[in-house]
């Protein structure tokens, strides 16, 4: 594919999703219109561990880790602010104002300004830190488990290995944690180490979950028509490879057996 | 006077993502506009508001670091305050490290003499904590989907191991990694990237709370 092509199709995709986001946003905010969301259990924690962050008068923890503004994490840290935006309003009744952590200096200011608009009661300036990315980064954030003793931890940006340590001394201390990341090392440590897990495009779904305004839902609606149709569009052309190499197979079975996939892969996720 | 910030955030949000995209799509490719005369010129012309707003975001990005190191001082030194043993060893070091560097000429050897040691022994704690999660996985998602996590684990840590007797585990393993995991990997980076254009549009639509203020 050639530069020019690749640059059309890229300002197509584009435009396609500013209208998918529009179009999603003006249905979901509609009373009586709003789709229901998948259940997610770490989102369905998250109410608990504000409660029990209100009752304790401890705070929690939520960290962008490395999601960089500026840099390739810009989206996740964007997204993550929205979320974590709803998760310390939901917790504004505690005397213990949250922890907002993140390795990147350029997301500081990003920190700052979520902790101070969702916490109206002030003193926020040094509960929005910045840390030394890495192993510095889980070393440090290991040590202020034991001062600042957390209710519980949201990790969620991007993180690498190093996610391993700042789990195991969360499960050791019993602090309940929630991690995602858009790394894949990361992501395979929070599988095997987070008490409730989220995965891959579920990091940018966030703040749809507990989005009062509809406009989150849609942003997650349109996200997974996109999957829907990345789903379709490959088991396709995966039916189409096997019509061709298996002369049985001819383009009306390719086609019904395409329908059958995608009906099954609509029926089971509106049941999940 | 909040909402009217809110508004101009988002409007500023707004034209400089719509203005940085559009120069990054249709800049610097004459082709794109029929290849006629002038088509060079406005190639060019369009791909300067995008050239320069990301030299912009590279030089506040270099400067935030200071911004980082302010806000780890400015925190320990309010616990320091407080009486944090921890802090004020952050804050000595700090300072030592800085009268370090400036005494003896930029050299760094107090920082590799302390820094390395300490990040290979974590790096070592890492490797502990790993294998901890990996044998407590069970504990944790007594499911399907835990027990393949932990067969696969097994399988491609066997098939590490160079002994002639597991070249079939071997073999096992590097198809494992060859086609489930990679398109398992795929799958969810397809995911995260999908996520990501959503995010970035709704950023660009100076629809994200940090824009709306």
């Amino acid at each position: 594919m050639d530069e020019t092509t690749l640059q059309v199709y890229s300002v197509l995709f584009v435009a396609i999703t500013v209208v998918l986001v529009y179009t999603a946003r003006f249905f979901q905010t509609r009373p009586g219109r709003r789709r229901k969301q998948r259940q997610l259990d770490g989102f369905e924690r998250i109410p608990t561990w504000t409660t029990r962050s209100i009752e304790s008068n401890r705070p929690l923890h939520l960290s962008f880790g490395g999601a960089d503004v500026g840099g390739e994490g810009t989206p996740a840290a964007l997204a993550q602010a929205e979320f974590f935006h709803q998760v310390i309003q939901g917790a504004k009744a505690s005397d213990a104002t949250p922890i907002v952590t993140m390795s990147a200096p350029a997301t500081l200011p990003l920190g700052q300004a979520t902790l101070r608009r969702a916490w109206a009661k002030g003193g926020t300036a040094a509960r929005a830190q910045w840390i030394p990315p890495d192993l510095a980064f889980a070393g440090a954030l290991t040590a202020s488990m034991d001062i600042d003793e957390p209710e519980a931890h949201i990790l969620a940006g991007r993180f690498g290995p190093e996610l391993a340590l700042m789990l195991d001394g969360a499960n050791r201390r019993g602090q309940p944690s929630l991690a995602v990341s858009d790394r894949l090392d990361g992501q395979a440590v929070a599988y095997a180490l987070a008490d409730h897990v989220l995965i891959g495009e579920e990091l940018y779904a966030a703040p749809g979950y507990d989005s009062e305004d509809g406009r989150g839902h849609g942003d997650t609606a349109v996200l997974d028509v996109w999957r829907a149709l990345i789903i379709a569009g490959a088991s396709v052309l995966l039916l189409l490879e096997f019509a061709r190499r298996v002369a049985l197979l001819n383009w009306t079975l390719v086609l019904a057996a395409a329908a059958i996939l995608i009906v099954l892969g609509l029926f089971f996720s509106r049941r999940r | 006077m909040r909402r009217v910030g809110g508004g101009m955030s988002a409007f500023v949000a707004f034209a400089v993502g719509v203005a940085t995209i559009l120069s990054l799509l249709l800049g610097d490719n004459p082709a794109l506009f029929g290849g006629q005369a002038g088509s060079e010129e406005l190639a060019r012309r369009l791909a300067l508001p995008g050239d320069v707003l990301l030299r912009l975001v590279v030089i506040v990005v270099a400067l935030s670091i200071v911004i980082g190191v302010a806000n780890l001082l400015f925190v320990h030194v309010g616990r320091a305050a407080r009486g944090a043993f921890t802090s004020a060893v952050v804050l000595a070091s700090f300072a030592f490290t800085i009268y370090w560097y400036v005494s003896r000429r930029g050299d760094t050897s107090l920082l590799e003499a302390v820094q390395v040691p300490i990040e290979s022994a974590l790096a070592a704690l890492l490797f502990l904590s790993l294998t901890l999660g990996g044998a407590r996985i069970l504990q944790k998602r007594a499911d399907i989907w835990g027990l393949l996590f932990v067969v696969v684990a097994v399988i491609v840590l066997l098939g590490s191991i160079p002994l002639a007797e597991l070249a079939p585990v071997k073999a096992l393993s590097d198809w494992l990694l060859a086609i489930p995991v990679s398109a398992g990997a795929r799958a969810i980076l397809l995911g995260i990237a999908l996520g990501a254009v959503v995010a970035g549009v709704r950023a660009l639509l100076g629809q994200d709370r940090a824009f709306r203020g």
